[in-house]
Parts: C-alpha cells; sequence; structure tokens
C-alpha cells in the first residue's frame, strides 16, 4: 500500500531538490560537497557521539512531517533517533519505522464480565510504551469502577434528584441502571469487590476520528492498518485532540517526561512507544511497535483473566472476528458516530 | 500591591512544598522507588502460577513483576518454560498455528508428584468410589463432604484418577495429564469450552498473527476448581491507583464532576 505512496513522494519531491540540498549545505557546514553531506547526513550523526543529542535536535528540528518523509528521510530519522536514545538512556535502543501490514485491520474485544479491575493492563502499557512514571504520571489505559445497579420498582418513585452525578432512572437514593460515573481511583485490598464491575477505557482507535479530525498541524492520522498514531515532533502541543476526544483517551506531557533509565523499554517504534518529549500529546496505539510485528498487545498478554482480546477484523477466523459473531457486542458512545474498533463483550 | 503579591508567593511557596505530599505513598512510583522487584511473581493465582525472573536475552527480561502485589506486569519471553500442547481433541482449530502450554504439573503447590504418597502402598487404593471425608488436603478442600463442585454432584474421584493420582480421569475411564485439565473440565462446560477453543475464553499470549506461536492458558490456571463455586476467580490485590491530580490530596473531586472526566 505505502509502496506506491512513496514513488509518488519522490517523483514530487524532485522539483524540491535544491531546496533540500541548500538544507543540508546549511546543516553539513560550509566545508562539504552538497552531494557528500546529502549521502552521509546519517553518517556524520553517527560520528561525533558528544553531539549526538545537539544534532538530533537539529535534525528533528528540519525534518518533515514522518506522512510525507520519503524512505531514506525516515531511514535517516530512524538512526539519528536509535543514536540519541542509546546514548540517553545507556542501552541499546532500536526504533522501527514498519509500517502497517497489508491486509490487516486490527480490532480489539474486552469481555466486561471477566475484567476484575486489577489495573494490572495500566501497568503492563506504561512499562511497554515508556510512559512518563511521576510527575507527570502517564497512564493510556484508565480502568472506572462503577457499581452494579438494579431498577427496583419499589424505589421508582422515592426521593429527590441527587446533586452530584448524573441520574439515569431510579431515585435520590439509589441510582438504578448503569450510570457512566465511575471512578478510577479506587483501592480496595483486593478486587474484584462485592456489587461492582470494571470498565477499561483506552484509545478506540476510532474508524472516524475526531481527534485526527481537528489537528491543525495533522500531526497525528490514521494508518492503513486503523491504528491512530501521532508523529511527536510534529505535535504542537494545542492540546485539540485532547478536546476532541470522547473517550478520554490522549494524555499530555505537561512536564519532562520522567522515565527512569533501567525502566526504559529499548524495542520502540517512531510512531509507538519512543519516548516522548515535553509538551507533546500521547495515547494508545494498539503496542504497534509489537502488533505489527505479529505480537499481541502487552495489556493483552498481562491480564491475568483473559478479558482482552486482539486481532485482525479482516481474517473471519481471528478472535475478535469469532467475538463478533458469537457475542453480545457494543461500542461505547456509538451514537457518536466515531466507529470505535475497541468492542466490548459479554458472554 | 506588596501584600498580595507576598500573599500569592506564600501560596505558591506552599503549593510546591505540598506536591510531592500529594504524590506520596500509594503510588507506582513509591513502590517503585521503595521496593525492589521481587524475583518471583504470579501470573493469575499466586502459588499456582508461578514465574521466575530471569534475563531471555542480555538485558531483556523475560517478565516484569509488580513492586506492590507481585503479579506478572509485563512479558519480555511469552513461551518462557512451555512445552507443544500436544494431542488435543479433534475439533481443537490450532492447525493453523503453533499452540504451547506452560506445563502445570511442576507447577502445582501440592504436586510433589502425587503418586509419592499416593502409590498404593502408603496410601492404599480406595475400595470403591463413595465420599468419606479427607484426612489430608484440607487446605484445598476443608469439608469433602461439602464440595460443591457441580452442586454437590461431583466429588474427588470423578476427577482425579485413583489408580494414579498424577493423571486426571475422564467419566468414560480415560487418563488425562494434567497439564491438560481441559480435556475433563470440558465434558461438562462444553460451552465455555467451545469459547475456549476459538480463543474468545481464556488467554493467549505470543501472537495474534496467523501462523505464528501462542501460548494457550489451560482451565486451572485461572480457575482453582476446588474453590470456584464460590468465586469463578480468586480476588488479588489491584496495583496502585493513578496519582491524584496535582492540586488534589484525594478523589473527592470526581464525584463533584458527575459524568466523570
Ligand atoms: S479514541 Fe480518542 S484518541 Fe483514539 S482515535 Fe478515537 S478520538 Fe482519537
Ligand atoms: S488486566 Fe484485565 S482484569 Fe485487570 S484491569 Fe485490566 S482488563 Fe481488567
Amino acid at each position: 500500500m505505502s509502496e506506491p505512496r512513496d514513488k509518488d513522494e519522490k517523483k514530487k519531491d524532485a522539483p524540491l531538490k535544491p531546496d533540500e540540498t541548500s538544507r543540508r549545505e546549511f546543516l553539513g557546514g560550509a566545508g562539504l560537497s552538497v552531494t557528500a553531506a546529502a549521502l552521509s547526513g546519517a553518517g556524520a550523526l553517527l560520528s561525533g557521539s558528544d553531539e549526538a543529542e545537539a544534532k538530533a535536535t537539529w535534525g528533528e528540528w528540519f525534518q518533515k512531517n514522518y506522512r510525507l518523509m520519503t524512505e531514506d528521510e525516515k531511514r535517516e530519522a530512524v538512526l539519528r533517533l536509535e543514536k540519541r536514545y542509546t546514548e540517553e538512556f545507556g542501552k541499546k535502543t532500536t526504533v522501527d519505522s514498519a509500517p502497517a501490514q497489508e491486509g490487516v485491520l486490527f480490532g480489539y474485544a474486552l469481555n466486561i464480565q471477566k475484567c476484575i479491575g486489577c489495573r494490572r493492563c495500566v501497568y503492563a502499557c506504561v512499562k511497554e510504551n515508556n510512559q512518563s512514571r511521576d510527575n507527570p504520571e502517564i497512564q493510556w489505559i484508565r480502568v472506572l469502577k462503577m457499581e452494579k445497579g438494579n431498577f427496583l420498582a419499589e424505589n421508582m418513585d422515592k426521593g429527590y434528584p441527587d446533586p452530584a452525578g448524573i441520574q439515569v432512572g431510579g431515585n435520590a437514593y439509589q441510582n438504578s441502571g448503569v450510570v457512566l460515573e465511575g471512578e478510577h481511583y479506587y483501592e480496595p485490598a483486593e478486587v474484584p469487590e462485592k456489587g461492582h464491575f470494571y470498565f477499561p477505557m483506552q484509545c478506540m482507535q476510532c474508524e472516524k476520528p475526531p481527534c485526527v479530525k481537528v489537528c491543525p498541524v495533522r500531526t497525528t492520522y490514521r494508518d492503513p492498518d486503523g491504528i491512530v498514531v501521532i508523529d511527536y515532533n510534529w505535535c504542537i502541543g494545542c492540546r485539540m485532540c485532547i478536546a476532541a476526544c470522547p473517550y478520554w483517551a490522549r494524555r499530555f506531557n505537561w512536564g519532562e517526561p520522567n522515565l527512569p533509565a533501567e525502566e526504559m523499554n529499548p524495542v520502540t517504534h517512531y510512531l509507538g512507544n519512543r519516548p516522548r518529549m515535553k509538551g507533546v500529546a500521547e495515547k494508545c496505539t494498539f503496542c504497534l511497535q509489537r502488533t505489527r510485528q505479529g505480537r499481541y498487545t502487552a495489556c493483552v498478554e498481562v491480564c491475568p483473566v483473559g478479558a482482552r482480546k486482539f486481532g485482525n477484523l479482516l481474517d473471519p477466523n481471528s478472535e475478535v472476528r469469532k467475538i463478533l459473531d458469537k457475542k453480545k457486542v457494543f461500542r461505547l458512545k456509538a451514537e457518536l458516530n466515531t466507529y470505535p474498533k475497541f468492542f466490548y463483550f459479554m458472554d | 500591591m506588596r501584600k498580595t503579591a507576598l500573599a500569592m508567593l506564600a501560596s505558591f511557596t506552599a503549593v510546591l512544598l505540598l506536591a510531592p505530599a500529594l504524590h506520596a505513598e500509594d503510588t507506582y512510583i513509591h513502590y517503585l522507588k521503595n521496593k525492589q522487584e521481587p524475583a518471583d511473581c504470579f501470573e493469575s493465582r499466586d502459588g499456582y502460577s508461578n514465574v521466575t525472573r530471569t534475563e531471555a536475552e542480555p538485558g531483556l527480561p523475560n517478565v516484569k513483576c509488580s513492586n506492590k502485589t507481585g503479579g506478572v506486569l509485563w512479558w519480555g519471553d511469552p513461551f518462557d518454560g512451555t512445552e507443544p500442547m500436544g494431542e488435543m481433541p479433534v475439533e481443537a482449530d490450532y492447525t493453523h498455528e503453533e499452540a504451547v502450554v506452560k506445563p502445570r504439573t511442576g507447577q502445582l503447590k501440592y504436586y510433589m508428584p502425587c503418586t509419592a504418597c499416593h502409590n498404593g502402598s502408603m496410601v492404599p487404593y480406595p475400595k470403591d468410589k463413595n465420599p468419606r471425608p479427607l484426612a489430608m488436603h484440607q487446605d484445598i478442600v476443608p469439608d469433602s463432604m461439602n464440595l460443591q463442585h457441580g452442586q454437590g454432584a461431583i466429588w474427588c474421584l470423578d476427577c482425579h484418577n485413583a489408580r494414579n493420582r498424577d493423571t486426571l480421569i475422564d467419566h468414560r475411564g480415560g487418563e488425562i495429564s494434567l497439564n491438560q485439565p481441559q480435556r475433563l473440565c470440558g465434558k461438562c462446560h462444553g460451552e465455555v469450552y467451545s469459547d475456549w477453543r476459538d480463543g474468545i475464553h481464556g488467554k493467549r499470549i505470543g501472537g495474534w498473527d496467523k501462523g505464528g506461536k501462542k501460548r494457550w492458558w489451560v482451565c486451572t490456571e485461572c480457575h482453582n476448581p476446588h474453590t470456584v463455586q464460590e468465586k469463578r476467580y480468586d480476588p488479588i490485590a489491584p496495583e496502585p491507583r493513578p496519582q491524584y491530580p496535582r492540586t488534589r490530596a484525594n478523589a473527592d473531586h470526581e464525584r463533584g464532576h458527575g459524568a466523570g472526566h
């Protein structure tokens, strides 16, 4: 899929060449010939190790939007980042740039009756995706604790409205039915707790993502496998996407991310879990650094009750498709026509 | 003017001083800093499904364990300690992938193996299959006369092989390995078994892709058949809550917001 597009871009790029070379000349210094500098762009960056970060920053500043970059430019950016992270975190770091696989549309399913609210998925995600650990503490998955509710005939006509919360039926003393009023700071000794169920939420990888629609610099977009990605280098931190997302899925790095070197996961992807900088938005990407290599997401693998399922929506034998065939399924806020590819199901 | 500026400065300092206190205990970073990652952690049931943390490759651990609860938090090597699932009833559609399981026999808390005692001489073979109170293993089943599995219709020797205690037995007398309890459980729980085969019920880790390698989790890795009647899944301690927003010392604001954030 991406091949012809890249070729097109190369053609489109051709007239821009003089501009490109002058930029290279500028970057490479006056002493170097234009072609040599262009060819050895990555090489030059790899040589002076003490300057890796400065050069990386410099290079990023002049970098195109990832979506518009040629294969060569991508390779160069990736090498630059690998060098930078390896130096910064003191371990061999790889930055993958694998594109979407053909014939794959990722989907997710979560058994809402199974989830026990243990939050292991939250931290598996943090460990996998290099989120900031503290101040700001960033977590992409949020697990809401909800009360189980019932419509009880004898309570229907009682009471006055409850000032707090949204009441759906019932009465002032007992909300009936399920209210979307979850609590995510719960901390009991053991889960699951009696009379409650748990509702994990993360990016739904909408087919029509409002976050993409509002982004003024188009740094966030939908890849062909359905994953909504963010090119952190182009994010200007306006937080429009955060306001537009109806699922509270995006997070913002208000401060310099705090990622201890020994905790850092060195297997990264440019559009996924590579370390972020201050002032950019981020969110779940279905662990594309894993899933584009055929592996399950970290949250699927860690869930102790097997509530989480993941697979290719275009493969009728995949687990998600079988769930869509056999189970009662719903999508969150389906009425907004965002077409989430995150399905909640029941036995 | 001066006074307000001073007051502002004072309150600003107060906020600065308060900030660390608001983020203190019960947060991830607290456990990260104050407790060592255990070398031994459990997958779903403590004592039954434990993994020892090793290095799969230099610098890459096979698992990461929770400093707070001792649960597995991340898999570097999902196939650590697994072996091919082996023979399965024909309906199992796993021909298009390589299915592996983690052998249960070495994992069981009480497995020494069972035949070390139940060999027919130390503990004689039972004369018949009639229920009687347990003299041992009361930590597993406190009162064998009140075992609730199958609403009391099922008891020990309906599943455990009297002649070879290292194995299970199906209702036609076929021996079943403790590594493949699904072949026994599925005899009664057909619907769940069918979901399990489809990958809907239960857990699989490894690869989603066709032709890949997958670790299938079997029934008793998550459920304790002796207590499953009261609790389908043994309760476990949850991981730490997220940090409160910087200006909040508790979660009260959440309720005030109504529909949440
Ligand atoms: S859930 Fe939110 S962040 Fe994710 S694609 Fe939809 S709108 Fe965007
Ligand atoms: S790990 Fe599974 S059971 Fe635990 S909170 Fe996440 S989805 Fe729920």
